[in-house]
Protein backbone atom coordinates (compact mmCIF):
# COMPACT_ATOMS: atom_id res chain seq x y z
CA UNK A 1 0.00 0.00 0.00
CA UNK A 2 1.21 3.47 -0.73
CA UNK A 3 -0.31 6.30 0.84
CA UNK A 4 -2.00 8.87 -1.63
CA UNK A 5 -2.60 12.08 -2.53
CA UNK A 6 -5.89 12.63 -1.26
CA UNK A 7 -8.27 15.54 -2.56
CA UNK A 8 -11.72 15.84 -0.64
CA UNK A 9 -13.85 18.34 -1.80
CA UNK A 10 -15.69 20.68 0.73
CA UNK A 11 -19.21 20.42 1.68
CA UNK A 12 -21.36 23.06 3.61
CA UNK A 13 -20.57 21.05 6.52
CA UNK A 14 -17.47 19.04 5.70
CA UNK A 15 -13.97 21.11 4.62
CA UNK A 16 -11.73 19.87 2.39
CA UNK A 17 -9.26 17.34 2.88
CA UNK A 18 -5.56 17.58 0.70
CA UNK A 19 -2.09 15.73 1.44
CA UNK A 20 0.73 15.30 0.01
CA UNK A 21 2.54 12.58 1.33
CA UNK A 22 5.64 13.81 -0.84
CA UNK A 23 5.71 16.75 1.16
CA UNK A 24 4.64 15.47 4.43
CA UNK A 25 1.25 17.88 4.44
CA UNK A 26 -2.13 17.41 5.08
CA UNK A 27 -4.53 19.95 5.33
CA UNK A 28 -8.14 20.96 6.54
CA UNK A 29 -9.85 23.64 4.99
CA UNK A 30 -13.58 24.73 5.58
CA UNK A 31 -16.54 24.29 8.10
CA UNK A 32 -16.37 20.94 9.96
CA UNK A 33 -19.88 20.06 11.17
CA UNK A 34 -20.49 16.63 9.26
CA UNK A 35 -23.41 14.61 9.53
CA UNK A 36 -21.53 11.48 11.08
CA UNK A 37 -17.61 13.24 12.41
CA UNK A 38 -16.39 10.33 13.41
CA UNK A 39 -16.94 8.53 9.86
CA UNK A 40 -15.67 11.82 8.09
CA UNK A 41 -12.44 11.45 10.00
CA UNK A 42 -11.87 8.25 9.72
CA UNK A 43 -9.79 8.05 6.52
CA UNK A 44 -8.16 11.25 7.68
CA UNK A 45 -6.61 9.69 10.90
CA UNK A 46 -5.52 6.30 8.88
CA UNK A 47 -3.74 8.67 6.76
CA UNK A 48 -1.78 10.05 9.51
CA UNK A 49 -1.23 7.29 11.25
CA UNK A 50 -0.29 5.74 7.51
CA UNK A 51 2.37 8.69 7.07
CA UNK A 52 4.15 8.07 10.62
CA UNK A 53 4.11 4.83 10.44
CA UNK A 54 6.10 4.54 7.03
CA UNK A 55 9.15 6.81 7.37
CA UNK A 56 10.63 9.43 9.40
CA UNK A 57 9.79 12.15 7.05
CA UNK A 58 8.78 15.26 9.14
CA UNK A 59 4.83 15.94 8.96
CA UNK A 60 2.79 19.42 8.89
CA UNK A 61 -0.67 19.55 9.60
CA UNK A 62 -2.67 23.01 8.30
CA UNK A 63 -6.09 23.83 10.05
CA UNK A 64 -7.82 26.67 8.33
CA UNK A 65 -11.13 25.38 9.94
CA UNK A 66 -13.66 27.80 10.12
CA UNK A 67 -16.26 26.19 12.62
CA UNK A 68 -16.18 23.05 14.46
CA UNK A 69 -18.60 21.06 16.03
CA UNK A 70 -18.06 19.30 19.00
CA UNK A 71 -17.61 15.59 17.36
CA UNK A 72 -15.16 17.37 15.29
CA UNK A 73 -13.26 18.45 17.97
CA UNK A 74 -13.46 15.11 19.51
CA UNK A 75 -11.74 13.86 16.03
CA UNK A 76 -9.24 16.42 15.88
CA UNK A 77 -8.11 15.72 19.57
CA UNK A 78 -7.62 12.02 18.41
CA UNK A 79 -5.81 13.12 15.50
CA UNK A 80 -3.21 16.07 17.42
CA UNK A 81 -2.96 13.40 20.39
CA UNK A 82 -1.12 10.41 17.59
CA UNK A 83 1.10 13.72 16.25
CA UNK A 84 1.96 14.27 19.79
CA UNK A 85 2.86 10.89 20.76
CA UNK A 86 4.89 10.93 17.40
CA UNK A 87 6.68 13.74 18.29
CA UNK A 88 7.49 12.34 21.92
CA UNK A 89 8.60 9.14 20.34
CA UNK A 90 11.80 12.02 18.70
CA UNK A 91 9.47 12.56 14.91
CA UNK A 92 9.55 16.26 13.40
CA UNK A 93 5.67 16.63 13.84
CA UNK A 94 3.97 20.77 13.19
CA UNK A 95 0.55 21.80 13.51
CA UNK A 96 -0.01 25.39 11.73
CA UNK A 97 -3.31 26.78 12.54
CA UNK A 98 -5.13 29.46 10.80
CA UNK A 99 -8.43 31.13 12.25
CA UNK A 100 -10.02 34.74 10.90
CA UNK A 101 -9.08 37.90 12.91
CA UNK A 102 -11.97 38.73 13.54
CA UNK A 103 -13.09 35.20 15.50
CA UNK A 104 -12.23 35.68 19.32
CA UNK A 105 -13.99 32.22 19.34
CA UNK A 106 -11.90 30.34 17.02
CA UNK A 107 -8.84 31.84 18.16
CA UNK A 108 -9.93 30.51 22.12
CA UNK A 109 -10.54 27.39 20.59
CA UNK A 110 -7.31 27.22 19.15
CA UNK A 111 -5.48 28.22 21.89
CA UNK A 112 -7.58 25.30 23.76
CA UNK A 113 -6.13 22.77 21.50
CA UNK A 114 -2.37 24.14 22.11
CA UNK A 115 -2.91 23.65 26.16
CA UNK A 116 -2.53 20.12 26.08
CA UNK A 117 0.52 19.81 23.56
CA UNK A 118 3.75 20.13 23.48
CA UNK A 119 4.40 19.42 19.50
CA UNK A 120 5.44 22.67 17.50
CA UNK A 121 1.60 24.72 17.13
CA UNK A 122 1.76 28.16 15.37
CA UNK A 123 -1.51 29.98 15.73
CA UNK A 124 -1.58 32.36 12.61
CA UNK A 125 -4.18 34.78 12.25
CA UNK A 126 -5.95 35.72 9.15
CA UNK A 127 -7.87 38.68 7.54
CA UNK A 128 -10.64 37.29 5.71
CA UNK A 129 -11.19 39.05 2.46
CA UNK A 130 -14.76 39.78 1.47
CA UNK B 1 -55.48 26.15 13.58
CA UNK B 2 -57.78 28.83 11.01
CA UNK B 3 -54.91 30.18 10.21
CA UNK B 4 -51.39 30.79 11.34
CA UNK B 5 -52.09 33.99 12.64
CA UNK B 6 -52.00 33.01 16.28
CA UNK B 7 -49.13 31.01 16.60
CA UNK B 8 -47.44 33.94 14.00
CA UNK B 9 -47.98 36.24 16.84
CA UNK B 10 -47.27 34.13 19.69
CA UNK B 11 -43.83 33.53 18.07
CA UNK B 12 -43.17 37.50 16.63
CA UNK B 13 -44.43 38.40 20.61
CA UNK B 14 -41.59 36.36 22.05
CA UNK B 15 -38.50 37.71 19.75
CA UNK B 16 -38.33 34.92 17.24
CA UNK B 17 -36.70 35.59 14.13
CA UNK B 18 -36.55 32.32 13.19
CA UNK B 19 -38.45 28.65 13.93
CA UNK B 20 -39.13 25.13 12.11
CA UNK B 21 -40.74 22.27 13.33
CA UNK B 22 -40.41 19.09 11.84
CA UNK B 23 -37.84 15.86 11.64
CA UNK B 24 -33.94 17.44 11.52
CA UNK B 25 -32.55 15.96 8.76
CA UNK B 26 -29.04 16.56 8.04
CA UNK B 27 -29.30 19.08 4.97
CA UNK B 28 -32.16 20.89 6.73
CA UNK B 29 -29.82 21.41 9.90
CA UNK B 30 -27.16 22.91 6.63
CA UNK B 31 -29.95 25.06 5.15
CA UNK B 32 -31.04 26.50 8.04
CA UNK B 33 -27.78 26.87 9.69
CA UNK B 34 -27.04 28.96 6.54
CA UNK B 35 -29.72 30.90 7.15
CA UNK B 36 -29.27 31.65 10.94
CA UNK B 37 -25.70 33.15 9.62
CA UNK B 38 -26.81 35.03 6.90
CA UNK B 39 -29.67 36.74 9.19
CA UNK B 40 -26.88 37.77 11.71
CA UNK B 41 -24.48 38.76 9.26
CA UNK B 42 -27.18 40.66 7.77
CA UNK B 43 -27.63 42.38 11.46
CA UNK B 44 -23.44 43.02 12.12
CA UNK B 45 -23.61 41.15 14.86
CA UNK B 46 -19.86 40.54 15.88
CA UNK B 47 -18.28 37.70 14.53
CA UNK B 48 -17.74 35.70 17.81
CA UNK B 49 -21.30 36.26 18.90
CA UNK B 50 -22.33 34.91 15.86
CA UNK B 51 -20.66 31.99 15.73
CA UNK B 52 -21.36 31.47 19.60
CA UNK B 53 -25.30 31.51 17.95
CA UNK B 54 -24.36 29.33 15.06
CA UNK B 55 -22.40 26.84 17.59
CA UNK B 56 -25.38 26.48 19.99
CA UNK B 57 -27.75 25.95 17.26
CA UNK B 58 -25.67 23.34 15.81
CA UNK B 59 -25.18 21.23 19.27
CA UNK B 60 -28.49 21.82 20.03
CA UNK B 61 -29.84 20.42 16.62
CA UNK B 62 -27.55 17.64 16.15
CA UNK B 63 -28.05 16.24 19.27
CA UNK B 64 -32.06 15.84 18.68
CA UNK B 65 -31.05 14.01 15.21
CA UNK B 66 -28.42 11.69 16.95
CA UNK B 67 -30.42 11.13 19.77
CA UNK B 68 -34.06 10.26 17.22
CA UNK B 69 -31.60 8.33 14.66
CA UNK B 70 -30.00 6.06 17.32
CA UNK B 71 -28.97 2.64 16.20
CA UNK B 72 -31.08 0.73 18.45
CA UNK B 73 -34.28 2.40 17.46
CA UNK B 74 -37.06 0.55 15.39
CA UNK B 75 -37.64 2.26 12.31
CA UNK B 76 -40.96 3.78 13.73
CA UNK B 77 -39.47 4.78 16.71
CA UNK B 78 -37.30 6.99 14.95
CA UNK B 79 -39.70 8.84 12.91
CA UNK B 80 -41.88 9.25 16.53
CA UNK B 81 -38.75 10.82 18.16
CA UNK B 82 -37.37 12.66 14.96
CA UNK B 83 -39.42 15.57 15.56
CA UNK B 84 -37.69 18.81 16.89
CA UNK B 85 -38.85 22.30 16.95
CA UNK B 86 -36.17 24.89 17.13
CA UNK B 87 -36.53 28.70 17.84
CA UNK B 88 -33.86 31.71 17.55
CA UNK B 89 -35.29 34.80 18.86
CA UNK B 90 -33.78 37.73 20.07
CA UNK B 91 -34.23 38.78 23.83
CA UNK B 92 -33.02 42.20 24.76
CA UNK B 93 -29.10 42.38 23.88
CA UNK B 94 -29.54 38.35 23.83
CA UNK B 95 -29.68 35.79 21.29
CA UNK B 96 -31.92 32.76 22.64
CA UNK B 97 -31.72 29.36 20.89
CA UNK B 98 -34.53 27.06 22.21
CA UNK B 99 -34.78 23.28 21.11
CA UNK B 100 -37.18 20.42 21.59
CA UNK B 101 -37.79 17.08 21.01
CA UNK B 102 -39.70 14.18 21.95
CA UNK B 103 -37.95 11.61 24.07
CA UNK B 104 -39.00 8.75 26.01
CA UNK B 105 -39.60 9.77 29.40
CA UNK B 106 -36.31 8.33 31.32
CA UNK B 107 -33.83 9.58 28.64
CA UNK B 108 -35.23 12.94 29.38
CA UNK B 109 -34.91 12.43 33.27
CA UNK B 110 -31.65 11.35 32.68
CA UNK B 111 -31.37 14.59 30.27
CA UNK B 112 -32.64 16.25 33.12
CA UNK B 113 -30.00 14.93 35.73
CA UNK B 114 -27.19 15.66 33.38
CA UNK B 115 -27.90 18.94 32.61
CA UNK B 116 -28.74 19.36 36.45
CA UNK B 117 -24.79 19.19 37.27
CA UNK B 118 -23.77 21.45 34.28
CA UNK B 119 -26.06 24.33 35.58
CA UNK B 120 -24.37 23.71 39.18
CA UNK B 121 -21.02 24.47 37.21
CA UNK B 122 -19.24 28.02 37.07
CA UNK B 123 -16.91 28.22 33.32
CA UNK B 124 -14.19 26.75 34.62
CA UNK B 125 -15.61 24.10 36.46
CA UNK B 126 -17.43 23.38 32.51
CA UNK B 127 -13.95 23.74 30.94
CA UNK B 128 -12.34 21.15 33.21
CA UNK B 129 -15.55 18.89 32.62
CA UNK B 130 -15.50 19.47 28.45
CA UNK B 131 -11.71 18.32 28.87
CA UNK B 132 -12.36 15.62 30.43
CA UNK B 133 -15.18 13.95 28.18
CA UNK B 134 -12.85 15.06 25.49
CA UNK B 135 -10.26 12.60 26.64
CA UNK B 136 -12.61 9.64 27.47
CA UNK B 137 -12.70 6.85 25.09
CA UNK B 138 -16.06 6.26 22.74
CA UNK B 139 -18.12 2.73 22.46
CA UNK B 140 -17.81 2.34 18.12
CA UNK B 141 -21.28 3.05 17.70
CA UNK B 142 -21.41 6.67 18.91
CA UNK B 143 -22.76 9.35 17.23
CA UNK B 144 -21.93 12.47 18.80
CA UNK B 145 -18.78 12.85 21.63
CA UNK B 146 -21.00 14.04 24.73
CA UNK B 147 -20.04 17.37 24.68
CA UNK B 148 -22.49 19.19 23.09
CA UNK B 149 -24.20 20.20 26.27
CA UNK B 150 -20.83 21.12 27.81
CA UNK B 151 -20.47 23.21 25.09
CA UNK B 152 -24.05 25.08 24.98
CA UNK B 153 -23.50 26.04 28.93
CA UNK B 154 -19.98 27.46 28.29
CA UNK B 155 -21.47 29.49 25.28
CA UNK B 156 -24.42 30.31 27.26
CA UNK B 157 -24.12 33.85 29.04
CA UNK B 158 -27.02 32.26 31.96
CA UNK B 159 -27.56 29.26 33.50
CA UNK B 160 -29.27 26.98 31.05
CA UNK B 161 -32.99 25.93 31.54
CA UNK B 162 -35.32 23.39 30.16
CA UNK B 163 -38.48 21.31 31.02
CA UNK B 164 -39.69 18.14 30.58
CA UNK B 165 -43.78 17.47 30.16
CA UNK B 166 -45.53 14.57 29.46
CA UNK B 167 -46.56 14.20 25.49
CA UNK B 168 -49.52 11.25 24.63
CA UNK B 169 -48.73 8.05 23.33
CA UNK B 170 -45.92 7.51 26.22
CA UNK B 171 -42.93 9.75 25.30
CA UNK B 172 -42.49 13.16 27.11
CA UNK B 173 -41.03 16.47 25.29
CA UNK B 174 -37.92 17.96 26.51
CA UNK B 175 -37.47 21.79 26.00
CA UNK B 176 -34.14 23.29 26.45
CA UNK B 177 -33.59 27.25 26.46
CA UNK B 178 -29.93 28.28 26.15
CA UNK B 179 -29.39 32.30 26.47
CA UNK B 180 -26.22 33.44 24.20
Amino acid sequence: MTLEFMDIPATVSSPQVRTDPQQGLICLAGESYPENSFEFYRPVSAWVAGFLARDGRPLTLEIRLTYLNTSSIKCLIDLLDEMEEAHRAGRTVALNWYYDLEDDRAMELAEEFKEDLTLPFTIIPVRRDG
Amino acid sequence: MQNLYDLRRTLTSQGALLCFNGPFSHSIIEELGKAVRKYLETEEVQKSALMDVFSVYIEATQNVSNYANRAEWPEEERARLNAGIIVIGRSGDHYVVQSGNPVRPEDGEALGRRLDQLIALDKPGLKALYKEQMRSKLGPDSCGAGLGLIEMARKASEPLTYALVPDPGGLAFFSLKVIV
